[in-house]
């Protein structure tokens, strides 16, 4: 059967109003700052089969990954799914991202048949192994990093099985925080399975499931048409990875784009093997960052289903830095899927110029500060940098934006930080010192956090990317500036690094934490005087600096 | 006496006066002047005063203006300067450097008020208990005030951290820059907002700046304009707690004045649950481009707690920390647009043809259907009536517009015009559930109010989805904001960030900040230490290691467990859960005073010739699920009769809006007009 047009939107509407339900539960409830400042957590609806049909998203990471984590699930269990179970997995190597990641899959049955599947997958601030939030930027096993879970019923019969919370509880750091968001999981899944009874109580599940195939066909014919309007062709793009953080060694990249007729395949062969460093990311995190790119490009604001992505295929071997296998680390999975939706992106932005920008600070540039708290307990902070975005064919690019992993992602406020860690913020601003790549339209600038620290003892670690290899300009633009995680030393020395594990700072140390502009659009000598002229007076651009980039800028001598 | 109220929109400055001698009711009407608001407000009372209204009897007047949210929309405010912290210039232009709009990558964050080159830094720095770190150092005023000089700045704004907990620097920063510029609006932020949240804080103050001079203007112009009428009273502002303020109190912190026009609709819907002894509402105004909705609870409009201007799913827009009425609005009203989009499904709005060209059947020109033409396509308007006659309807274009729908979803056009209607309506309720159920509350529990020029037409469809205890008509839906202006009372809210552990220590310290705040409250309406001012005490409460908290009643006997205990319940309501082992922070104050004052009485009406008979005035047919044309009998509300239960199918008309009562549900109407309608199950 078919739904008529009133009823397919009446549950659509209904089925997005459910997931955001879900997002606003999970925020505020939540007692990790991964989840409720970072918004890292996502939440879907998906057909018994495990298809994609509505999805609430704080960030890109977990786009298009519900798909494939479910069915890896529902293979698992073969049929082994009772009414009454909700089920977890955190494994990054069957659909998933990294072992912080726990999904909730709450498989909804109404009258004894299984109507729809809810998901919640959300990041723990801590899962065990060998550093506080367990992702050692030096990793070089899974092992390291933290407890894995491979799909196991965490509530059978609704009943929360105790032995499992045990595990968990004992092989985290923080379970009380752990315990809260499992909580807040649960809570999502079943509000989401209440949601779905009452469409069936009212429509029908014949209906809803008619519904569910529309909002994947539809999607579907409307990024065949988006993809046959691209001309045919390969275009390919080339990157560097600054390092894995095991070693320094630049890791060179490629992917080749086919447009054929109204389907696009992505071909990452080529690309280099898996690396000893946790900088890996495993097939579904590939997926996903293409999938992301994929979803600028045919429907930036259409909400986000599996049907968007039948036309999209992405070829990759096994046991590349993009589909790395068990045991190789991938705590640091974003780093390098971030190069995979890069190399797309930068493939594409010739192409349609009205859906890209010019290239970014890309790297998430996360950084861990950890150690003892005024009141004497252990605290972690955890916080991805905002950086400069790329320049656009028509305007200048987005200052301190946060990048293409995230999404709805805030930086963190400095009163708040003070007011709960022993840290100190001396300055939070543009980074001028950098400057962004010259063009008709410039890059967005990069910021400057910097901090003292004023507890004894604390250690940090971070993995900085784009630390020498700059965001990329279009069309004639320049090239960004770099990301860096410098430590100024008492004497006023800086040591610059990108990807590090347990540096220990004490009172008086500062940090800084730089994160670099983006590429400017256009040739340069095209900019216009008059935006010049306010970048001059805004003091974002030096008098040497615009002398050096723009020849039409205004000289000393002629003011 | 009379009271007036006026609410200057969009398109209309509406006016509505209530002789307390002699019950009898003034409205009026005009054209909102953009140019002026006061021009139209002015006309408006010359046109109550032609129909009789003595501008020398008026002992009240409330006034609802677009002046604040024009100034930001348009960014026509003042050229503003901002003074911060040493190293924290940027703060305002880095905003939360968040990117709802996921996939769009071209993404634009939203423009700063203040630009890089006016945007300053002071040496100062506390810590985040309020203790000096460094000193300030008044000195770097001086050639900040040289350079503001220079620039032509009307308005500074002053931002430095942590000035929630410790607003010295920020109060001795503005004193000297008073005296350096002292032609120039200076503002710190302390006095709008003791929240945290630096960014938040900042923009706060920037956009409070930005518009203050304006506010100032106008109401002196205002001011002036009325005096010259004769009008000598107390003249008051429609804030957007839901409460009002005197001109002068809404001159010092023009924000509060943003979401006036909606929150005199919350503040009458308190006012008609309170008549009714319903002290939870669940309010709906439906309006030409969208409809906004809201929750109240115990009689008290619910505040929104992290209201941002300007803000979408895909726009982060400008946090501002005032406070303001909940209210979710949605791009659904009587204007939004009905398209078949690229997937086949029947979409209405978020697109409006607005008053210009307005809907198909207005006859100016507007081509696409909207709600409007399909409630006159199924013939709820009485086409030759529509707002009291004023814009004459076309029934042809309306049909006409509708088979463009029709067409495609291949059916007749009753049957899409049926079909808008159920678009429209599904996007409400899901609305209407953002403010409820997605909140903790039932709405089963609430009295349904619906108000807005096609709010009452729609009302009791909605009502019956939503499964509400009663849907409520109240009087004069299409001028309703004026009218809960006249039912608002003065009001203020004391926000703070305030930090403890639960136990019986920080309860104790508690209500000893109460206490400032309560001074605070007794200042700010300048009404003497006797005044009788009601106090609502709650404090933001949350289990330790949570960031978003509850706003949770805190009352001076409470000890520990008897907060505890309410702060389990309404954690519960709010996310369906509690955590008993976790322990308990309090992590904020907040005061809602109120001033008792006298507000619009809801008059009995006089039965005398009211009756079934009187009312009538004839028969219509509509077309209505499963029955398709059905002839409805057509009464006047003026004269309904008083507590006569009428079953549906009925439309009710009056001159500002048409009700629609469905089969199997009963109309009743109170002593005091209003207008109950139930399902007769």
């Amino acid at each position: 059967m078919a739904t008529d047009p009133v009823t397919q939107e009446i549950i659509e509407g209904k089925l997005i109003a459910t997931v955001d339900e879900m997002g606003i539960v999970m925020a505020k409830t939540s007692m990790s700052p991964v989840i409720y400042e970072v918004l890292d957590f996502a939440c879907g609806i998906l057909t018994p089969k495990g298809d994609l049909v509505a999805q609430m998203n704080g960030i890109t990471l977990f786009t298009g990954t519900f798909g494939a984590q479910v069915k890896s699930l529902l293979r698992q269990f073969d049929g082994r799914i009772e009414p009454g179970d909700i089920l977890l997995t955190n494994d990054p190597y069957a659909g998933g991202t990294h072992a912080c990641d726990f999904a909730i899959v709450r498989p909804v049955f109404i009258d004894g048949s299984l109507t729809a599947i809810a998901i919640n997958v959300a990041h723990y601030l801590d899962v065990g192994g060998a550093v506080p939030g367990s992702v050692p930027p030096n990793a070089t096993s899974v092992f390291q990093e933290g407890l894995r879970l491979p799909g196991l019923k965490i509530v059978r019969g609704e009943r929360l099985n105790e032995e499992l919370i045990h595990i968990i509880r004992e092989n985290v750091r923080l379970p009380d925080i752990a315990m809260g968001d499992l909580n807040a999981q649960i809570a999502t899944v079943r509000i989401a399975e209440a949601r779905i009874a009452e469409i069936v109580a009212k429509y029908g599940a014949a209906t809803l499931s008619a519904a569910f195939h529309h909002i994947l066909d539809s999607s579907e014919r409307l990024a065949r048409a988006a993809i046959l309007a691209l001309p045919d062709g390969d275009y390919t793009a080339h990157d560097v990875i600054d390092g894995d953080g095991v070693s320094d060694v630049a890791i060179v990249l490629t992917v080749t784009l086919r447009v054929l007729g109204d389907r696009l395949e992505a071909d990452f062969t080529g690309c280099p093997p898996a690396t000893d460093g946790p900088i890996n990311c495993a097939r579904g995190a590939l997926q996903s960052a293409v999938k992301t790119v994929f979803k600028a490009l045919v429907a930036p604001q259409a909400p986000s289903n599996d049907g968007w992505f039948r036309p999209l295929t992405v070829i990759a071997p096994d046991d590349t830095i993009f589909t790395a296998r068990k045991p190789k680390p991938t705590g640091w999975y974003y780093e390098g899927s971030v190069h995979a939706s890069e190399l797309v992106w930068q493939a594409l932005a010739a192409l349609r110029p009205d859906r890209f920008s010019a290239g970014s600070y890309a790297s998430l540039c996360a950084t861990y500060i950890s150690g003892t708290g005024m009141d004497g307990l252990p605290f972690i902070h955890v916080e991805p940098q905002h950086g400069g975005w790329g320049a656009s064919a028509d305007w200048d690019g987005t200052a301190g934006l946060i990048a293409l992993t995230d999404g709805d992602t805030y930086n963190y406020s400095v009163e708040v930080i003070e007011a709960k860690f022993p840290l100190r913020v001396t300055r939070y601003g543009l980074n001028i010192e950098g400057g962004v790549g010259a063009g008709e339209y410039r890059g967005g600038y990069g910021l400057v956090r910097e901090y003292a620290v004023l507890a004894p003892g604390c250690v940090v670690h971070a993995s900085f990317g784009r630390t020498l290899t700059l965001p990329w300009g279009m069309a004639g633009g320049g090239p960004g500036s770099a990301n860096a995680m410098e430590r100024v030393l008492p004497d006023g020395r800086i040591e610059s690094r990108g990807r590090f594990t347990g540096l220990q700072l004490d009172p008086g140390d500062r940090v800084r934490l730089v994160t670099g502009g983006g590429g400017g659009w256009g040739d340069p000598a095209r900019r216009d005087p008059a935006a010049i002229q306010r970048d001059l007076r805004d003091g974002v651009l030096t008098a040497e600096r615009a002398a050096r980039e723009y020849p039409q800028a205004p000289t000393r001598d002629r003011p | 006496m009379i009271r007036l109220a006026t609410d200057v929109g969009g398109t209309f400055t509406d006016l509505i006066g209530y002789d307390e001698v002699t019950g009898q009711l003034f409205q009026a009407k005009v054209l909102t002047t953009a140019h002026d608001q006061s021009e139209g407000v002015l006309g408006a009372i010359a046109a109550a005063s032609a129909l009789g209204l003595d501008p020398a009897r008026i002992g009240f007047l409330a006034h609802g203006g677009t002046t604040v949210i024009n100034a930001i929309t348009e960014r026509k405010g003042v050229r503003t300067a901002l003074v911060t912290t040493a190293g924290f210039r940027d703060i305002l232009e880095i905003g939360r450097g968040n990117r709802p709009d996921l996939y769009n990558l071209r993404f634009r964050s939203p423009e700063p008020f203040v630009p890089r080159h006016l945007r300053f830094e002071v040496r100062e720095r506390l810590d985040a208990k309020g203790g000096v770190v460094t000193p300030l150092v008044l000195e770097d005023l001086t050639d900040i005030a040289a350079a503001c000089l220079r620039e032509g700045v009307e308005a500074v704004g002053i931002l430095f951290l942590h000035s929630y907990c410790n607003p010295a620097h920020e109060r001795a920063a503005a004193a000297a820059l008073a005296v350096l510029l002292p032609s120039v609006t200076v503002c710190a932020s302390h006095e709008i907002s003791r929240e945290w949240r630096e960014y938040e804080r900042s923009n706060t103050v920037a956009m409070n700046a930005y518009v203050q001079p304006i506010i100032r203007r106008y109401f002196s112009r205002l001011k002036a304009a009325l005096a010259e009428q004769g009008v000598d009273c107390p003249y008051y502002a429609m804030q957007s707690n839901g409460g009002i303020a005197t001109f002068a109190q809404a001159i010092q912190r023009p924000l509060t004045l943003v979401e006036s026009g909606p929150a005199g609709g919350v503040a009458g819907a308190a006012r008609i649950g309170s008549e009714l002894g319903q002290a939870d509402v669940l309010y709906l105004d439906v309006g030409g481009t969208t409809a906004k909705c809201s929750l109240i609870r115990n009689g008290r409009p619910r505040l929104d707690t992290a209201y941002k201007m300007e803000h979408s799913r895909i726009a982060p827009g400008y946090p501002v920390q005032v406070p303001v009425v909940d209210i979710v609005e949605i791009g659904a009203g009587g204007g939004s647009i009905a398209t078949i989009d690229a997937r086949g499904a029947l979409r209405v709005g978020p697109q409006s043809a607005g008053s210009q060209p307005g809907p198909a059947c207005y006859g100016r020109g507007g081509m696409d259907p909207t709600v409007t033409d399909a409630l006159l396509t199924i013939g709820v308007y009485d086409p030759a009536a529509f707002s009291g006659g004023t814009v004459p309807l076309d029934t042809g274009l309306a049909r006409q517009a509708i088979t463009r729908v029709a067409g495609p979803l291949g059916l007749t056009p009753e049957a899409a015009a049926l079909a808008v209607l159920d678009v429209a309506v599904a996007n409400m309720i899901n609305a209407l559930k953002l403010v409820t159920v997605q909140r903790g509350h039932d709405p089963r529990d609430a009295a349904f109010v619906v108000s807005g020029g096609m709010g009452p037409a729609l009302g009791p469809r909605l009502g019956r989805e939503m499964q509400a205890r009663c849907t409520v008509i109240p009087p004069h839906p299409g001028i309703f904001s004026a009218w809960g202006m006249l039912a608002a009372r003065p009001r203020a809210d004391f926000r703070t960030t305030w930090f403890a552990p639960l136990d019986d220590s920080a309860l104790a310290e508690a209500m000893a900040q109460f206490d400032v705040l309560r001074a605070e409250a007794v200042a700010h309406f300048g009404r003497g230490d006797r005044a009788a001012i009601s106090f609502d005490l709650s404090v933001d409460a949350r289990y330790r290691g949570q960031e978003h908290g509850v706003l949770c009643e805190v009352r001076p006997d409470d000890a520990v467990g008897s907060f505890a205990e309410r702060f389990h319940g309404v954690h519960i309501q709010a996310y369906t859960f509690r955590l008993d082992g976790a322990p308990i922070e309090i992590t904020g104050l907040h005061l809602e005073a109120t001033l008792a004052t006298e507000t619009i009485s809801l008059g009995r009406v006089d039965p005398a010739g009211r009756g079934l008979a009187a009312s009538r005035k004839g028969k219509r047919a509509v077309w209505l699920r499963d029955q398709g044309w059905t002839t409805c009998v057509v009464h006047e509300r003026a004269l309904l009769p008083v507590a006569e239960p009428m079953p549906g199918p009925l439309l009710i008309e009056e001159p500002t809006a048409t009700t629609l009562v469905l089969p199997r549900q009963v109309l009743t109407m109170t002593e005091t007009g209003i207008l109950l309608i139930r399902e007769a199950d």
